[in-house]
């Protein structure tokens, strides 16, 4: 076990650097590939130069969009010279040795399928949702602005940290960064006490999954030595000390896991993700649908092999609490009236398929689903954002009507459309095969209850088709009515004209919608890879730690079976008949007779045996309450009295009172500086004077000691004063 | 004897450009005399780039300096921190008086003119610091170390025209000459107790004294006496009463002299008296218990004297105390990595602390020098460049993280612990957060407080020094950066070379 006795700057210099480079091959330093991860970082840092000449014009959207789109380019270079897993040495970081270890983290990139895989939807979806942004966020140019694109510019740059880094340290530089741009921008209009609330929210539960990536940065490095992802895969392969018999090794999946259900919103952590839709819209897009939040999903594809040790039931835990989240989020999101919001819960839902696809060990299927899932989901939200941008803030599905067959709203009609297909898995689109994948592998793993989940999964998944589209339905369908929202701007009600989308968006919308669309083409693009089906995402991934599930490469292991046939092929018509019913259902109660769901609703709530259901459903079965009975409160009490504590004894007692000690013995030394040089040249003397007989007695004054504490020996008491020896 | 010149080229470059400076002060020409301080910036950089060619390796093995790598180090970063400080004392001289002369109110006179004996004491002074370097004999460290101290007293003098400025100076020169009379006690004894003046020669009757069961009484005394009067260079107890009062008394840019150069002196003096008996297997009992014992005393009353006080540059004097004694950390732990700690500390400290005092130096109030806490009170509003640069220097002397101070302090720390010096450093450790109490409340008074009736008129009015505070901002923060280079220099001050 390695042991800091003593971590000297200088040691480094006498200590020979331990770095030993693996066989994956290194690139030089100023690489340009590098400029993936400046890019954002140049943009804001022109944007803080506009914001210092208080820019009043849309140049900072421009400036982003420029800076992002050559991220996005970059990464296709990237991608299209890529070959094998590379590590590319931007510089070192940091680096610590002694005796018998070290502690490594260079800023470098670790380049393999998953990270471009991952890099190509970040900056492709950032530029597309930065473009959006800029008009959307237009009626706020000026000071907000700057610092709106400011923000977005800190989230790519830390989500590329996150991403593309060669150790855990680098991504966890990166998670914190993403978290601070997310605080950032959900606490956008802070003048809003509930964004800001909201904003904080955000960031209080993240730092308890935080907590967790710390300590298992720490477990990581004192078990295996290292915090380089490809060192760690070895370190597993030939061998390594169990520390603590091994339980740390037990535990550090759990404490990873913990990071990644609060990143990415799982239970019991989830419940700041709908608040965050406080935020603009695209921000709720960006960060909180596509991309940051599927960082956990990342970290734990990322450290696999963590995962698969011997005798861990890590990955059971996290398909149990992925397939219950999927569950619950959906329910809460039957019972729901802001579309935003009905969103939010929908992408909690499908973080805890993905969360199942993983524990289930097809994390092909996790990373899939997640690459799909950026695109459907970064439309369905950009279409809410439209709407809400030109119906003056209105959100509720009630107040909304016939939008498609209103002038101006045809586009966000029907990319709202697509993107509801995906999400439903109507067949052939995008989400119906991502989400296959999943559904089939809990069939086919064998672990506690997975079967249970797959069933789950499989009614969540008619949940998720009625929910889908009893927004569309509601809002894009039926007769034309609107009432706007409270953000008139001073403007009378009845004198409320919806002003539609322009250009921008409009584009972006269409954009992201035809890649939501085109999401599903990977799955059949042939790929050349010999030996693994599922076409191009699969064979993206061939190289990485997301292998594991691509159909085709585990196929030695028994398989299971779903009602007597194969898994993989039955869930194709399992899942096609679940979502049609779940639409179905929408579409009778939504569209042909709309009054039959407030009936429904209301004989509910008349029966008494019934009533708790959808009164817990909409308050989303009270999870907040209990959190503030259970958690908030006692700890606020706990908070009270530390701050009275503090204030009394700290402050009072300790701080004061140890400030005060000082300054008393300054006061009493004050005399001696009273400005007479006499009196100076006398102390000055006499202190040589002291010292010198000191010196002179010490044997003597040693042996004083010693007659008054016997125990204490001539040695300690030496020791005490002087212990170079 | 032409080896021992050769290492003195870059002394001579600075008495020569000494030469220039007091000449061209008396000149006619309104021209030449502003000029006097680019001149003196010039032969010190000079001398800076002529040290890496002196102190070629192969010639430095026949140098009989008792350390003779160590001048390649100290005399670069002497010289280079000499601009500094002349940037600092920019406008300092005789400004009214030639504007005076300017604008036809009166006539030049020689004998009123001070520009140029200033510049000239000041390159003299380090000439004095290039020297100890090269110090091979008791007399030849004595001269050195008061052609060090004799230009400041000067210096202190004529920086202010008022009693404060002569009572400083008066004070200074007082208590300088019992401290040198110490010393030389000090020294006679050493002599008495080894018979030779050549430190060489010292040292090796010191190792086979202490073979032979230890240093001589009189060697002992003789060596704690000399320490005791090096204490006095580098303001630590108990020789240190003199600074908070000298350093309020003399002009900022003589302040942030006072505070660099005697010090380095002082250390570098400290440690070649402690080569004569050598680290290895531990410096004698004595030296160490007085060593430990004044490195104690200096960090307390340092820190805790700065609590009180109400003047700017008494806070920043007292600091100043407290940094000796971490230094003293680094002298007790001994070679290689403890003198290298003192040596790149000392490096950081003086670029830190100079500009903290340039930045004073550059303040006037209604052409008053500024002095108060209450004068730098809501800088920020009027000269936020001046705020951040002091609040950067000061959070560098503080030690805030990344900033420059940080690292210094840590490897002096580090050192101390892996020394075996673990209550010093925690004494070390819980002094400085004492400090952070003052460091923080400049800072604060710096950056958030609002203007007081005292700070409304204080404005940047001279350039030079600002550039100067500027400057030592920058290597405050971008520091760390060259940081391991610096330590690689340092290294080869006390390491042979391979």
């Amino acid at each position: 076990m390695t042991s800091i006795t003593s971590i000297s700057v200088i040691s480094k210099l006498i200590a020979t650097p331990a770095a030993d480079v693996s066989q994956v091959a290194q690139l030089p330093g100023m690489h340009w590939a590098s400029f993936i991860m400046w890019m954002p970082l140049i943009s804001l840092a022109l944007c803080g130069i506009c914001s210092a000449f208080k820019v009043k014009t849309k140049a900072p959207a421009i400036i982003t969009i420029i800076c992002l789109a050559t991220s996005f380019i970059l990464t296709l270079l990237l991608w299209q010279g890529y070959q094998d897993p590379e590590i590319i040495h931007v510089f070192d970081w940091l680096k610590i040795d002694w005796e018998d270890g070290s502690f490594i983290a260079n800023f470098a990139f670790y380049v393999d399928s998953l990270t471009l895989l991952w890099m190509l939807f970040v900056t492709g979806l950032g530029t597309l949702i930065a473009v959006y942004a800029s008009e959307y966020m237009e009626h706020d140019v000026g000071k907000g602005y700057t610092r709106f694109f400011a923000g977005v510019s800190v989230f790519l740059f830390a989500m590329t940290c996150l991403v593309m880094g060669d150790n855990l340290l680098m991504l966890y530089l990166g998670w914190e960064g993403v978290g601070f741009a997310s605080y950032w921008l959900i606490g956008y209009f802070y003048q809003r006490p509930s964004a800001v609330a909201a904003a904080k929210k955000a960031f209080i539960v993240n730092r308890i999954g935080d907590v967790g990536l710390a300590l298992a940065i720490y477990l990581i490095w004192s078990t295996f030595g290292t915090v380089q992802y490809d060192e760690i895969t070895s370190a597993l392969g030939s061998g390594y000390k169990p520390t603590f018999d091994g339980w740390t090794v037990q535990a550090i999946p759990y404490l990873l896991m913990l990071a990644a259900f609060g990143k990415s919103a799982q239970l019991p952590l989830y419940v700041w993700l709908p608040d965050a839709m406080e935020g603009p819209t695209p921000v709720s897009a960006l960060i909180h649908a596509a991309t940051m939040v599927t960082a956990g999903v990342y970290l734990i594809i990322r450290t696999y092999p963590l995962f698969m040790l011997e005798g861990s039931h890590a990955l059971e835990v996290v398909a149990w609490v992925g397939g219950l989240t999927a569950f619950f989020a959906a329910t809460m999101a039957m019972a729901q009236y802001d579309i935003k919001r009905i969103m939010a819960y929908s992408t909690v839902s499908q973080l805890g398929y993905m969360f199942l696809g993983l524990g289930v060990i097809t994390s092909y299927g996790a990373a899939y689903h997640v690459f799909t899932h950026a695109f459907f989901k970064a439309v369905l939200f950009l279409t809410c954002g439209a709407i809400m941008h030109g119906f003056a803030g209105q959100l509720d599905l009630r107040k909304l009507s016939g939008l498609r067959k209103m002038k101006g709203w045809k586009i966000v009609s029907y990319t709202m459309l697509i993107g509801c297909l995906c999400l439903a898995g109507f067949p052939f689109t995008s989400g119906y095969f991502s989400k296959d994948v999943i559904l089939a592998e809990a069939f086919v793993t064998h672990g506690t209850g997975f079967v249970f989940l797959g069933w789950l999964a499989i009614f969540t998944a008619g949940l998720t088709a009625y929910y889908t589209f009893r927004v569309w339905f509601r809002v894009c369908a039926g007769p034309v009515h609107f009432e706007p929202g409270d953000e008139l701007h001073g403007k009378e009600p009845a004198n409320f004209h919806p002003h539609a989308p322009r250009i921008a968006i409009n584009f972006v919308l269409v954009a992201i919608a035809l890649g939501a669309l085109l999401a599903a083409l990977p799955y059949f693009i042939p790929n050349e890879t010999e030996g693994i089906q599922g076409g191009w995402v699969a064979e993206m991934i061939d190289d990485s730690p997301a292998k594991k599930g691509v159909p085709g490469v585990d196929l030695d292991s028994s398989h299971g079976d779903i009602l007597g046939m194969d898994p993989h092929k039955a869930m194709y018509y399992i899942s096609a008949i679940v979502g049609f019913v779940g639409i179905g259902i929408a579409f009778f109660i939504h569209l042909l007779s709309r009054s039959t769901a407030d009936k429904l609703r209301c004989k509910l709530l008349s029966n008494r045996t019934t009533r708790w259901l959808p009164t817990a459903m909409e308050n989303k079965w009270y999870v907040d309450e209990i959190y503030i009975a259970l958690i908030r409160s006692p700890l606020w009490i706990l908070g009270k009295i530390f701050s009275l504590f503090d204030r009394y004894f700290i402050d009072g007692a300790l701080v004061n009172g140890i400030a005060f000690i000082p300054s008393l013995v300054a006061r009493w030394f004050s005399p001696l500086y009273n400005g007479a040089v006499q009196s100076y040249a006398i102390s000055m003397i006499g202190g040589a004077i002291l010292i010198a007989l000191l010196m002179l007695f010490m044997p003597e004054i040693v042996e004083f000691l010693q007659t008054l504490s016997p125990p204490i020996g001539s040695d300690q008491s030496i020791a005490v004063v002087g212990g170079a020896q | 004897m032409t080896d021992r010149l050769w290492f003195l080229i870059p002394e001579f470059i600075l008495l020569a450009g000494a030469v220039v400076c007091a000449i061209g002060g008396l000149s006619n020409l309104a021209a030449i005399r502003r000029k006097v301080g680019f001149v003196a910036c010039a032969f010190l950089a000079a001398s800076c780039i002529a040290v890496p060619f002196v102190y070629d390796p192969t010639r430095v093995a026949e140098s009989p300096a008792l350390l003779p790598h160590v001048g390649g180090y100290v005399k670069f970063f002497a010289a280079l921190t000499g601009i500094l400080l002349v940037m600092t004392s920019g406008g300092l001289m005789d400004r009214k008086y030639e504007h005076a002369i300017a604008s036809g109110k009166d006539t030049f006179d020689t004998l009123r003119s001070s520009a140029g004996e200033y510049h000239a004491l000041l390159l003299l002074s380090i000439t004095g610091v290039m020297l100890i370097c090269e110090a091979s004999d008791l007399i030849w460290l004595f001269l050195a170390l008061e052609l060090v101290s004799l230009p400041t007293y000067v210096m202190v003098a004529m920086s202010r025209w008022s009693k404060v400025g002569q009572e400083a100076a008066m004070k200074y020169f007082f208590l300088g000459a019992i401290s040198a009379a110490l010393m030389l006690y000090g020294f006679a004894l050493l002599y008495g107790a080894t018979g030779t003046f050549n430190l060489n020669e010292m040292a090796v009757v010191f190792a086979k004294q202490r073979f032979d069961g230890g240093i001589v009484m009189f060697g002992q005394i003789g060596l704690i006496l000399a320490l005791v009067g090096l204490c006095y260079k580098i303001a630590a107890a108990p020789m240190h009463l003199y600074a908070p009062d000298v350093y309020q008394g003399a002009a900022s840019a003589v302040t942030a002299f006072l505070a660099f150069v005697p010090k380095t002196a002082g250390m570098l003096a400290i440690i070649i008296l402690l080569s004569l008996v050598g680290w290895e297997g531990g410096l004698p009992k004595s030296i160490e218990m007085m060593l430990w014992v004044v490195a104690v005393l200096t960090m307390l009353l340092g820190n805790i004297g700065a609590l009180l006080q109400t003047s700017t540059k008494r806070m920043l004097g007292y600091s100043s105390i407290a940094h000796s004694g971490y230094m003293l950390i680094g002298i007790i732990a001994g070679p290689p990595l403890g003198l290298i700690a003192v040596m790149v500390y000392l490096v950081i400290y003086g670029a830190t602390n100079t500009a903290a005092f340039s930045t004073l130096a550059s303040l006037s109030r209604d052409g008053k020098p500024v002095d108060s806490l209450q004068d730098i009170s809501g800088l920020v509003k009027s000269s936020p460049a001046a705020a951040t640069s002091f609040a950067l220097s000061c959070g560098s002397l503080l030690g805030i993280p990344p900033l420059f101070g940080f690292w210094g302090k840590l490897m002096l720390f580090a050192v101390g612990v892996s020394a075996g010096q673990l209550p010093l450093v925690l004494i070390a450790a819980v002094s400085s957060a004492i400090s952070a109490w003052y460091y923080l409340r400049l800072i604060g008074l710096a950056l958030l407080s609002p203007l007081t009736p005292r700070s409304e008129t204080v404005r940047v009015t001279l350039r030079w020094p600002m550039i100067a505070a500027i400057l030592g901002a920058i290597i405050a923060i971008g520091g760390p950066i060259v940081l391991e280079s610096l330590i690689t220099d340092a290294k080869t001050a006390f390491v042979e070379p391979e």
